[in-house]
């Protein structure tokens, strides 16, 4: 009971420092439960919708580019005698009365879609099937969905299908019989497949064939009669395998965020730790007495860690409602990420599973009673005797430096080990990270100790007895004083390392990006091929703008998904000038002996295609076209920032030959010289009409490109962000509690004729050498974590291959955020001290 | 509109298609308890036939043509039934129907070939009388991208792979094709019989009211051979087959709950169909009507008066609850016809989008006191809403 007291008294007294590591506790687990939740809520929307539109098919039929003949569906009901079978046309449309808003057209057949799928099982009769089936244009909406759209049944609804417009009308509502059905569709339009086929431009195409096929010996004799009647360009696979490789392609993605916030988490918990060292230290003449009174060990170890415990759970409890409201916040920026990076992904929900609270609340109060651990077993392990001489402690400290040191060394060592461990594990690459920030972080100490002595003759020089004075009383006060250091340069490291990635990737992309944009103008129908709405130009466009006069040369492009069994395929058809193509630069093979084998038939292959897929020059890739399986040769391998999941580069001709979609997605424009930009871009919108193509100059697709590139690591830039905040807290508090802690000492030299500005001087002199110190000790590590992150886990995670920039502006950034850290955290105790009556503070002995 | 069919029809294409959109069973056979079937009468007597023709007057008729579609109408059907048996006397009943109903007046104009406003629905049942097995199938699609249709030149009525069409150029012979796992039937029907015109010259009315008729013909012995194969066992068949032809749009009048509809195959050569339609408190209503049609092809037109139903027992359907006639006794006496009309098995109730019973029967009686003996089929709707009248 007295012990329970007496801590809760000691926190009491030293309001300032429990705020600091409750803080730091809180922004850790924050940084956790909003990632998780970001990540988990983007999930789970996506395999709602996922399961929502597949129903319960257990197979798909899917075909090339541009999906299936539609006549293959009846010859399958009539020849093949399948009967669970359903044919979907889906596409998607933007809303022009909802800037923002696109809606998924689902084309079904009602006839056909009972085994599959149930949108209407809450009424009887609420839909008019006849209307929809016959009425041009009837779709069905969520009634939350016509609201927000404004639009009430038997109203015209206005879409817009990439640039061409169409028409369609609300024929009734959708009523899932159930919440998780109605959240998937809730930017859904189920129209029957005659209406989608119209609203999207798609007649005579079937987007798939779902199947429903009974399991064993009869599903396989169902299969194969199947497979019997498909054309070439068809193939036939498992439900859940799109789902598989849309969920594969992102969770590199979302792995790297979840290793970053637990990364902040760590810096967190330092801060407990930090916390519980500074109480040990302040109670050891408590903790003497009482133990010479005959408190055992296990009492005050236990009270010790329950005292982290409370700190852990109140830090948690702040940490998940900050990490609620961040999580909210960082949803948005990763499902435009997944968005951008990935596929179409609409989310408006947080949805907090028990798994990611468990996780938070079980890291933030465990981490700060691990953090604990060692503290307690320092108050107690030691003599009462000792415990009340503080110079024990430090001696203590000093003779275990060494081990610590080397067992630091031995980390950072595993770490480099792991990460050159040719494996392409990316929790094992970020384990290793973890290794080498851990080892250098028991480093800290010892090499903080060596630089301030290394400084202290500069400080000697330039602050007399003073600097002296700084300087010497950290390395005597190592034990509290190592911890922050350590601290600090953990959480400076870590923005450092972040900071240095981001850069290296965008001097890396913006590079790429110069070297590639070759035209003066690009013309496309939206501002994202990944996005949902993607739509190839009308021909009539393509043909205008290729034959206008003022240009000299004219490149199109296309991207083309082949879906297949292990996943996706991304072609890129060029038909483009030779000049166009020397802009490719390789990191296999070369520009002019590509050129020439793409003409033969061969294929080139981005930078990350051929890193996941282990292939390199001269190696074949299986293509699946649309006369069937072909193989291909490959003619080199390019360095392409566009995609992470790679890109599978062909010529149009070659293209041709094998495909049949002929869709352009992109037209790339050189200008004769004396032909004004203006000019060019006036007669594109005379072709365009009133269809509101996307006209943009090589200037503003490159910005452009940069946005997504940016809005992509803008998560990441938020995890940075906290790490310093979590930086700065904790050296605020560890330099605020060493100051306090010395007001003895600090007395006894007032006392001892130091006047109020020499004290504050010194008190403040000694936050900046700290601070210092930590600043460039964080560049070493920062810049390995970059390297790690750049060389090992980006490679890993998405394929890509970075050059590395180091900008000395981030480095000076970081060396300046901890001096200024630690200047703040100085102040306060320095002018304490300055004022402090130096009788009093003796007094209080 | 004649018979019950006709009824059972429109009631039954209408939900079905609510019922096949996305409510889950339309597509197999349904053992799941089903809502209760929307009302015959209000879904026929209440349906909104604006933009459609109507069967007002006598028409002539025209073969093949009539054998085709005739889309301006709301409804249609082509109902194959039959008896059949294996050389060594094992009986099998078969049903196989083809629904066809129009969405709206007219055809639209449309990009989408998947765009009709043309629906059809089949129902293909199978009666093993000696397994004591009924089994019963239900599709539905849409009219458009040869997934169903019909066509009179050549004929052909189709759902899927279920199908009937004529062998050449000519309707008959009719090669009849249905497949599912547990049933199938590929038979032959052809006949000599000249087509029986139903009602006024083809026009059946089914109550005062003008219009409300459908045009109805028959073609009542079809000598059929061929085979039905149960379990994956194939068994050669032969025997007969019923053909009904009705097309309108509309059908029952209010107070009209349902029909009894026989149609009988006597060994004497004479084919014998009766309609009772049943008013709310089961009295016969005055518009009931059937013929006898004589070996050689000459028809006698029959009216309520000249028929007497004695229903002689019940059978409760234990899916459904409903309570159907069981065993009938039929007399014409003034065709000195006295039968005894018994299924050949008691549950041939079919638990589609709307529930009927159709089944196969056995006949049994005398003809002036001389012996007669036969088969058919009857078919029993309403039944299951009993007591509820129009809502």
């Amino acid at each position: 009971m007295i012990l329970r007291l007496a801590g809760l008294r000691h926190l009491s007294r030293h309001p300032l420092q429990l705020m600091f590591s409750v803080v730091g506790v809180a922004l850790g687990v924050a940084a956790v439960f909003s990632i998780d939740l970001a990540n988990e809520s983007a999930w789970r929307a996506f395999r709602i919708s996922a399961q929502t539109v597949a129903g319960k098919a257990t197979h798909r039929i899917v075909g090339g580019p541009s999906g299936l003949e539609e006549a293959l569906y009846a010859t399958l009901r009539r020849q093949g005698g399948m009967r669970t079978i359903a044919p979907v046309v889906e596409g998607y449309a933007r809303v022009p009365a909802r800037p923002g808003l696109t809606l998924h057209i689902l084309g079904v057949d009602p006839f056909a879609e009972a085994p599959f799928r149930n949108y209407t099982r809450g009424t009887s009769a609420g839909v008019d099937i006849p209307r929809l089936l016959t009425r041009p244009g009837a779709v069905l909406l969520l009634e939350e969905t016509a609201k927000r759209i404004g639009v009430s049944p038997g109203n015209a609804l206005p879409l817009q299908v990439g640039i061409e417009p169409a028409l369609a009308t609300l024929a009734g509502f959708l009523r899932p019989g159930d919440e998780v059905t109605r959240q998937a569709l809730e930017t859904t339009a189920v129209a029957d497949i005659s209406t989608a086929q119209e609203l999207l431009g798609k007649e005579g195409r079937l987007s798939r064939i779902d199947l429903l096929l009974p399991g064993g010996a009869e599903g396989e004799k169902a299969l194969s009669r199947v497979r019997k009647i498909l054309p070439p360009e068809a193939e036939i696979l498992l439900a859940g395998a799109r789902d598989n490789a849309l969920e594969q392609m992102t969770r590199a993605f979302s792995l790297n965020l979840s290793a970053l916030s637990l990364l902040v988490l760590v810096v967190g918990t330092f801060l407990v730790y930090n916390t519980m060292i500074f109480s040990v230290l302040q109670r050891r003449q408590l903790v003497g007495t009482l133990r010479a009174l005959g408190v055992t060990r296990r009492e005050v170890f236990t009270q010790f860690l329950s005292e982290a415990a409370v700190l852990g759970a109140a830090g948690t409890v702040l940490g998940l409602l900050l990490g609620y409201l961040l999580g909210e916040f960082l949803l948005g920026m990763v499902t435009r990420s997944i968005g951008d990076l990935y596929f179409a992904l609409s989310v408006r929900e947080v949805s907090v599973t028990a798994a990611t609270l468990l996780k938070a609340v079980g890291l933030g109060t465990f981490g700060a009673v691990a953090a604990s651990l060692g503290p307690a077993y320092e108050a107690t392990s030691t003599p009462p005797r000792d415990v009340m001489r503080r110079s024990a402690i430090e001696t203590g400290v000093r003779k275990i430096l060494p081990a610590v040191s080397a067992a630091g060394a031995g980390l950072v060592l595993l770490g480099v080990g792991i990460q050159l461990y040719p494996s392409r594990s990316i929790p094992l690459s970020f384990g290793g990270l973890f290794s080498i920030v851990a080892g250098y972080a028991l480093l800290a100490p010892g090499a903080a100790t060596l630089l301030v002595r290394g400084i202290q003759p500069v400080l000697a020089a330039a602050f007399g007895t003073q600097g002296t004075m700084a300087a010497r009383s950290i390395s005597s006060s190592i034990s509290r004083t190592g911890v922050a250091a350590a601290a600090l340069v953990v959480a400076v490291s870590t923005t450092v390392g972040i900071g240095i990635m981001i850069d290296s990737f965008r001097r890396t992309v913006s590079d790429w990006l110069d070297q590639s944009l070759r035209s003066d103008i690009y013309v496309s129908s939206v501002e994202d091929r990944r996005g949902p709405d993607r739509t190839p130009l009308p021909p009539d466009l393509v043909e205008g703008v290729s034959s206008a006069p003022g240009i000299f040369q004219v490149t199109l492009v296309s991207w083309q998904t082949l879906e297949s069994p292990t996943g996706f395929t991304e072609l890129f058809v060029m038909r483009m000038p030779r000049e166009s193509f020397n802009a490719f630069r390789f990191r296999e093979g070369d520009a002019r002996t590509a050129w020439e084998a793409l003409h033969g038939g061969a294929v080139i292959v981005s930078d990350p295609y051929a890193y996941r897929h282990g292939i390199r020059k001269g190696d074949t890739v299986r293509l699946r076209t649309d006369r069937g399986e072909r193989v291909f040769p490959v003619a080199g391998v390019y360095y392409d920032y566009s995609s992470d999941q790679g890109l599978v580069g062909i010529l149009g001709e070659t293209y041709d030959r094998f495909w049949d979609d002929r869709g352009v997605d992109s037209i790339g424009i050189r200008l004769s010289d004396g032909t004004s930009a203006e000019a060019a871009i006036g007669r594109i919108r005379e072709i365009a009409g009133d269809r509101p193509v996307l006209i943009r100059s090589n200037r503003s697709l490159r910005e452009a490109s940069l946005r997504i590139f940016d809005r992509t690591f803008a998560v990441t830039n938020v995890l940075r962000f906290l790490t310093v905040l979590i930086a700065f807290v904790g050296v605020l508090n560890a330099l605020m509690a060493i100051q306090m802690e010395r007001g003895r000492e600090h007395a006894v030299l007032r006392a001892i004729g130091l006047t109020p500005r020499q004290a504050w001087g010194l008190v403040a002199g000694e936050s900046a050498v700290i601070g210092t110190v930590a600043g460039i000790l964080a560049v070493p590590l920062g810049a390995a974590q970059a390297l790690v992150l750049i060389r090992f886990i980006n490679r890993r995670s998405f394929g890509w291959t970075m050059q590395t920039f180091v900008d000395p502006w981030v480095l000076l950034q970081a060396v300046a955020l901890a001096l200024a850290a630690s200047l703040l955290a100085g102040l306060y105790p320095a002018t304490r001290l300055a004022r402090s009556s130096p009788a009093r503070a003796l007094q209080e002995e | 509109m004649s018979r019950r069919r006709a009824l059972a029809i429109l009631p039954f294409c209408v939900t079905a298609l609510l019922a096949g959109w996305f409510l889950r069973r339309a597509l197999a056979p349904l053992p799941a308890p089903s809502p209760p079937p929307a009302s015959v009468t209000a879904l026929l007597g209440g349906e909104d036939s604006g933009g459609f023709a109507r069967a007002t007057d006598p028409r002539a008729f025209r073969f093949p043509d009539d054998h085709g579609p005739h889309p301006e109408f709301l409804h249609e059907w082509w109902y194959f039934t039959g008896n059949l048996r294996t050389p060594v006397g094992r009986r099998f009943g078969y049903q196989l129907t083809f629904f066809r109903f129009a969405l709206s007046g007219d055809p639209p104009a449309r990009m989408s070939r998947w765009a009709t406003n043309q629906a059809y629905m089949a129902h293909f049942a199978l009666t093993d009388a000696e397994g004591s097995r009924f089994r019963h199938f239900e599709r539905t699609s849409r009219g458009a991208l040869g997934l169903a249709g019909a066509t009179a030149r050549p004929f052909r009525v189709w759902l899927d792979d279920w199908s009937a069409e004529g062998k050449n150029a000519s309707t008959l012979p009719i090669r009849l094709r249905a497949v599912e796992d547990e049933a199938s039937i590929d038979l032959v029907l052809d006949t000599t019989r000249p087509i029986v015109l139903q009602g006024d010259r083809g026009l059946s009315r089914k109550s005062a009211a003008s219009g409300n008729a459908s045009y109805y013909y028959s073609m009542t012995r079809l000598a059929t051979r061929g085979s039905v194969r149960v379990d994956g066992v194939s068994f050669p068949v032969e025997g007969n087959s019923w053909l009904d032809r009705e097309w309108g749009t509309s059908t029952l009048e209010k107070g009209q709950t349902g029909w009894d509809w026989f149609a009988l195959q006597l060994s004497d050569g004479r084919d014998l169909m009766f309609y009772r339609l049943r008013s709310g408190d089961g009295v016969t209503d005055p518009f009931s009507a059937g013929t006898l049609v004589l070996p050689d092809g000459s028809v006698r037109p029959l009216s309520p008066d000249n028929v007497r139903i004695e229903t002689l027992g019940y059978w409760k359907s234990p899916e459904s609850g409903a309570r159907y006639p069981s065993r009938w006794r039929m007399l014409l006496p003034s065709e000195g016809l006295k039968l005894e009309v018994v299924p050949r098995i008691a549950d041939q109730e079919l638990r589609t989008s709307v529930r009927y019973w159709e089944g196969a029967v056995g006949v049994r009686g005398t003809s002036r006191g001389e012996p007669v003996e036969g088969d058919g089929y009857v078919e029993l709707t309403g039944y299951g809403e009993t007591g509820r009248r129009n809502p």
